[in-house]
């Protein structure tokens, strides 16, 4: 008799630095980052974190997707930087005068610190995306025993952006095509921005719940243990990450609690 | 062998005047030139390779081809929503790269697949109206032009209805409808068919074949067969990325085509099989059939 090729979605492997790794690990290590990140005081916990995430990034060759979440985080950035900067409470040392209003050194310091810790924590989770598919996440959630209904809605929520994203560029092409000049200047390009929020949220949440219908319609609630289609690598290395970052986490507690960098 | 005038479908020749039909007076028709067009996605996937077409004004071409054959990838460049990133595309012997989309909107209208991806106005005449009212169109214009392209398709009583509303096939012909009510010269049809029971299809030829009448150029993409050999006087094949067959539906479904057909996972029509296996000669539509059997034996 002879053996049926299996398909490539259940042999395909992740390869390359840090995307091989399991997606579970990741997780841990992505936890512990956004920890650090907030309990490591002044400018140490988003230094190191910066640090750490930008250099994985770099190794597994996705430092152009983590510009890219930080560039759609600048608004935000922004934001926060403009609000610290004129309005932090209690700051009386003026950069300068501007009217009524007065920039403070203490705003701008408190502000670039603030800004630190998000784009640390947010550039964290952002990697453990960019180096880690669905499908791998959702097996290595299953396998560690996440209950069926917790992985759809992790799934569901997760396979929402790239679908949300393909259904806006859609829509935005077929106004481009009934003559909506969405070319050339920014108050162009947001007219568009504002018919999209109906078919965009409705046709999300239509397609899940079919998804939703669709999985019923296969016994997605039967009870009994499921098999699995891929299991994804958990070695040595990843056992071995997931005890540093353990050790780390209690080493931080620890430091902090002791209060010896606070 | 038959011609396009044995076959009701097929259309008239160009400039013919046919009653209910939407456009009063038509724009300058143009010549589409696609020379030596590439085009591959941000993430490399190849999608065009070295495609070169002629489409005179007035034309009817149906592109057919596999799933991931390029057929949309090639129309998305014809109005410009895509850039080639080799050769060139040419509107009346002008290059398209450095115009808007919102220009070229105006003389190439494209109806596309999935009538959920570009449906977003709150009731159906709503969305007629988007795109004339982006062409400038106001009044008692805009509400004829409403009301021609919401009869063409036979939508006139779900008019206020909310466009999520209606079912799928009326959901696509209201996507049709608001291409038709720009009256642009062009016109492209992304899959006009699929979904639809035999009714939608009859409305689907009829738009097809007035527009054709009015000289319009009639685009048209397509996994249905018998509208195609039907309704296009020309039918281009495509096979991965490149242009495999070109010519009229006698040719493109004659059985010295077939083999190239098959490669493409192509069927050809049923009247052509039969005219074929009855030695009829090339007989792509069932009309070709019965005029080829109705002329007896010496004919043949």
């Amino acid at each position: 008799m002879s053996m049926t090729r299996l398909p490539d979605y259940v042999v395909r492997r992740p390869s390359g630095f840090y995307r091989s790794t399991n997606p579970g690990t990741k997780l841990v290590v992505a936890a512990l980052e956004v920890l650090a990140a907030f309990l490591l005081p002044g400018w140490i916990g988003p230094a190191v974190v910066l640090a750490a995430v930008l250099a994985t990034a770099a190794v597994a060759r996705r430092l152009r997707g983590l510009a890219t979440f930080g560039l759609a985080a600048s608004p935000i950035v922004g934001s926060i930087l403009l609000v610290n900067l004129f309005l932090l409470p209690g700051a009386s040392d003026p950069i300068a005068r501007l009217g009524p209003l007065a920039p403070t050194w203490s705003g701008l310091w408190f502000g670039l610190q603030t800004v630190a810790r998000l784009l640390a924590f947010s550039s964290a989770i952002a990697l453990v995306y960019l180096t880690t598919t669905v499908d791998d996440l959702l097996a290595d959630l299953s396998r560690r025993g996440l209950g069926r209904r917790a992985i759809f809605v992790v799934g569901a929520a997760v396979q929402m952006v790239p679908l949300t994203i393909e259904r806006a560029g859609e829509i935005l092409d077929a106004q481009r095509a009934r003559g909506m000049d969405t070319e050339g200047r920014i108050w162009r390009r947001a007219r568009g921005v504002l018919p999209l929020a109906g078919p965009v949220v409705f046709g999300a949440l239509t397609e899940v719940e079919e998804r939703t219908m669709a999985l019923e319609a296969r016994a997605f609630s039967a009870p009994g243990r499921k098999t699995l289609l891929r299991v994804p690598r958990n070695g040595r290395i990843d056992r071995f990450l997931l005890w540093a970052a353990l050790l780390a986490l209690v080493a931080l507690v620890g430091i902090r609690v002791a209060g010896r960098l606070g | 062998m038959t011609s396009p005038g044995s076959n009701p479908r097929v259309p008239p020749a160009p400039g013919s005047n046919v009653p209910g039909s939407i456009p009063r007076v038509l724009p300058h028709v143009p010549s589409i030139e696609v020379e030596a067009v590439s085009f591959a996605y941000p993430e490399g996937t190849r999608a065009l390779t070295d495609v070169s077409l002629r489409i005179e004004p007035g034309e009817t071409l149906a592109i057919v081809g596999q799933n991931g054959s390029g057929k949309s990838t090639l129309v998305r460049h014809l109005n410009g929503l895509l850039r080639p990133t080799g050769g060139r595309v040419l509107l009346d012997g002008a290059d398209v790269r450095p115009v808007h989309v919102a220009h070229l909107a105006a003389r190439v209208g494209l109806a596309f697949q999935n009538p959920d991806r570009q449906l977003f106005a709150g009731h159906v005449s709503a969305e007629i109206e988007f795109g004339p009212r982006n062409l400038g169109i106001r009044g008692a214009e805009l509400a004829e032009r409403v009301a021609l392209a919401l009869a063409a398709v036979g939508l006139e009583s779900v008019a206020t209805a909310n466009p999520y509303d209606l079912g799928y096939s009326r959901r696509k012909l209201l996507a049709l409808a608001s291409v038709l009510a720009m009256r642009t010269p062009v016109l492209i049809l992304d899959e006009p068919t699929t979904g639809q029971d035999a009714r939608g299809v009859a409305r689907v030829q009829d738009v097809v074949a007035r527009a054709a009448a009015e000289g319009r150029t009639v685009i048209a993409i397509s996994h249905d067969m018998r509208f195609v050999a039907e309704c296009f006087r020309r039918v281009v094949v495509m096979r991965a990325g490149r242009v495999a067959l070109d010519g009229p539906p006698s040719a493109v479904f004659a059985e010295a085509a077939w083999p190239e057909l098959r490669a493409s996972y192509l069927e050809p029509p049923l009247p052509a099989v039969a005219g074929a296996r009855l030695g009829l000669g090339a007989t792509p539509t069932g009309g070709a059939v019965v005029a080829a059997l109705a002329a007896g034996p010496r004919n043949r």
